[in-house]
């Protein structure tokens, strides 16, 4: 059981960095025309 | 202090200064793709490698792909060592000492410190790990996770280097050639040289030796009682050794294989080990500063950014060396009474914590040497430092570890102080910032900030939550007032900074601690790496304009000036509040007579 936390905490974890990611792309679309 | 002790420390930087340009332009040579003395060797390697993962190594990727693609890699490599950790009783490989699986809080926090490159160890190794996991699980992850930081300072590089550029180069070519040009052939000399010294390597169950003298050791028992024991035999660790050590100080990782790390015999046996393990922190960061003048075409500003390095790194080890060769005025006394009657030999400074062998200059040197960069190792414990001796390790990491810093890792976090140092010096001039021809814009300045404001929210973050925990957080450490609170305040910055190096005295192995440590080691890492992405990402689509009578020079002295300046603002007054109530108030206090 524990084990499916931690690896699901670790999952979590990455797709939020991925979601992090997305964001900034999208903030550095927002301040240009041609991106 | 002493001259010869000076020497020593003189010996150790001008051996940086010297490899350092080799060192950077073979790096240069190896991520622009130049022919190299090594690929009829490694050619063939990296051609299979590409073949059995379908890479195309001449697909160029975009910020935001080379950022997934490392994401993934690093969830992966994560998965992969959690699952060695938890299932190495199971595995019938080098596992002479039988050891146990590691339970899920721990291994989650192993597998994440070693993920981002922080080696924090909350375990005893030698008591915890098989052969199995500290060859697979953990040495592999010391050479991955240093290759994706140097992927990682080459893509920024790149970023600033590159003109109307979508793209940063490709992630798995980085991470292939820094792994197989560059770790892999330096580690295997370095590891042979090691063994030479009498390093350990070998898969051999570990030894029990008859002691000469026996020992008796009175402790008290769970019941309160008083147990007296008579010890006859010691057990002695053994394993592959040499081979982790080389990549653990290469790689700038600075996870043992022993609990006492370098200060063991077996990791670090002679005065010459001890000079190698340090130059070998700093060879791969000092040589970056001259691949970064190369790639981008200027090579005075990669010696600029190494000058700002160089005071920076003076300045810690002047000031922990400094106050590691004054005495604890609480011993003082005691001292001088030991000298008068010829009882004991002094050392005339505070020798508590630290190896006999490698004396005062270079604990203080090491010390300095293992925070600067974002490596963690230790060759004495810096918990038994003084406080402003044990203060100078905590700055470092609080400063971003730019000071060379880990491998990759040190440039990228100094080419963003670069870029709040070119935004500064526009502002006072009066004119749009550029740096090597690039206009900072808003966004630029925007990532920065976020980068550079995420660190010590993070740590400052967690610690105030911890030290208003008295059940998780407090019950951990050894020692009560600012000491204590130097211990937690040390723990989350070693982890954030992905330092590893541990303030000793606290009990890391526990749920609270495990869990938020590796969060704060992930957070530190990741959230961190993405904005650095972004910067170099717009950086690369820019136009270079040639410099004109505004353009403020990045390879002057002024230059080297400014940017000490704003590290030294940023990094130390930010955290100078929490400094004030942990080691500067102890030092105040121990004048006082006081001690915690």
């Amino acid at each position: 059981m524990s084990d499916l936390v931690f690896i699901g905490a670790s999952v979590f974890f990455f797709s939020v960095a991925i979601w992090y990611l997305n964001g900034c792309h999208q903030s550095m679309k927002g301040g240009r025309d041609d991106a | 202090m002493t001259s010869n002790g000076w020497l020593q420390i003189g010996v150790f930087f001008t051996l940086v200064l010297l490899a350092a340009k080799p060192m950077g332009l073979y790096l240069a040579q190896v991520y622009e793709g130049r022919r190299t003395w090594l690929d009829p060797v490694m050619g063939p390697i990296e051609r299979l490698l590409y073949r059995m993962t379908g890479v195309d190594a001449a697909a160029e990727m975009r910020w935001t792909e080379y950022g997934a693609a490392m994401l993934i890699f690093s969830l992966a490599t994560l998965l992969l060592t959690y699952a060695v950790e938890r299932l190495q009783h199971a595995i019938p490989l080098w596992n002479p000492q039988h050891m146990a699986a590691i339970e899920p809080y721990l291994a989650w926090n192993t597998a994440a410190s070693f993920t981002t490159n922080t080696n924090w160890q909350s375990y005893v190794p030698e008591q915890t790990m098989s052969y199995l996991t500290q060859m697979f699980g953990l040495a592999t992850h010391n050479f991955w996770s240093a290759a994706v930081g140097m992927a990682l300072a080459i893509a920024f590089i790149r970023g600033i280097a590159r003109r109307e550029s979508k793209t940063l180069g490709n992630f798995w070519v980085d991470l292939t050639r820094g792994t197989l040009w560059v770790l892999a052939p330096m580690c295997l000399v370095y590891a042979l040289m090691l063994v030479s010294q009498g390093v350990i390597q070998n898969l051999k169950p570990y030894e029990t030796a008859t002691l000469v003298e026996t020992q008796h050791v009175t402790a008290t028992g769970t019941d309160g009682k008083s147990v007296s024991t008579t010890i006859t035999t010691q057990t002695i660790g053994q394993g592959p050794v040499a081979s982790q050590e080389a990549i653990k100080m290469l790689g700038t990782n600075g996870g043992g294989f022993f609990n006492a790390n370098s200060s063991h015999p077996f990791e670090n046996p002679t005065p010459l080990t001890n000079l190698l393990e340090m130059v070998s922190i700093f060879l791969i960061p000092a040589g970056l500063c001259v691949t970064l003048g190369v790639m981008v075409g200027s090579p005075k500003h990669g010696w600029a950014i190494f000058a700002a390095m160089s005071v920076l790194w003076f300045a810690g080890v002047l000031t922990c060396y400094w106050a590691e060769a004054q005495p604890n005025p609480l011993l003082h006394g005691v001292e001088q009474h030991a000298i008068s009657t010829g009882a004991a030999q002094s050392s005339g400074g505070n020798m508590e914590g630290k190896e006999v062998r490698f004396g005062i200059a270079n604990s203080a040197l090491f010390a300095t040497v293992t925070t600067d960069a974002s490596c963690g190792a230790v060759n004495a414990m810096h918990d038994s430092f003084m406080p402003l001796g044990g203060m100078v390790p905590l700055i470092n990491i609080m400063m971003g570890e730019i000071v060379f810093g880990g491998v990759g890792a040190g440039m990228y976090g100094m080419l963003i102080f670069v870029v709040a140092t070119v935004f500064i010096a526009g502002l006072m001039v009066g004119r749009t910032p550029e740096y090597l021809g690039k206009k900072i814009e808003a966004f630029d300045v925007q990532m920065s900030m976020l980068y550079l404001l995420i660190f010590p929210l993070i740590i400052l973050g967690f610690a105030a939550v911890t030290v208003l925990l008295p059940n998780l957080g407090l019950s951990s450490v050894s020692n009560h007032g600012p000491h204590g609170l130097s211990q937690i305040l040390y723990a989350y910055t070693s982890a954030t900074g992905n330092n590893g190096s541990a303030f000793a005295g606290i009990n890391a192995n526990t749920h609270w601690y495990n869990s938020t440590l590796a969060i704060a080691m992930l957070a530190g890492r990741f959230l961190m790496i993405v904005p650095m992405l972004a910067v170099a990402g717009n950086l690369a689509t820019k136009k270079i304009a040639p410099p004109s009578l505004g353009t403020f020079p990045v390879t002057t002295p002024m230059f080297t000036l400014l940017l000490t300046s704003v590290i030294v603002i940023v990094g130390a007054l930010t955290f100078f509040p929490a400094l004030s109530l942990g080691p500067i108030l102890e030092h105040l206090l121990l004048r006082a007579g006081t001690s915690f």
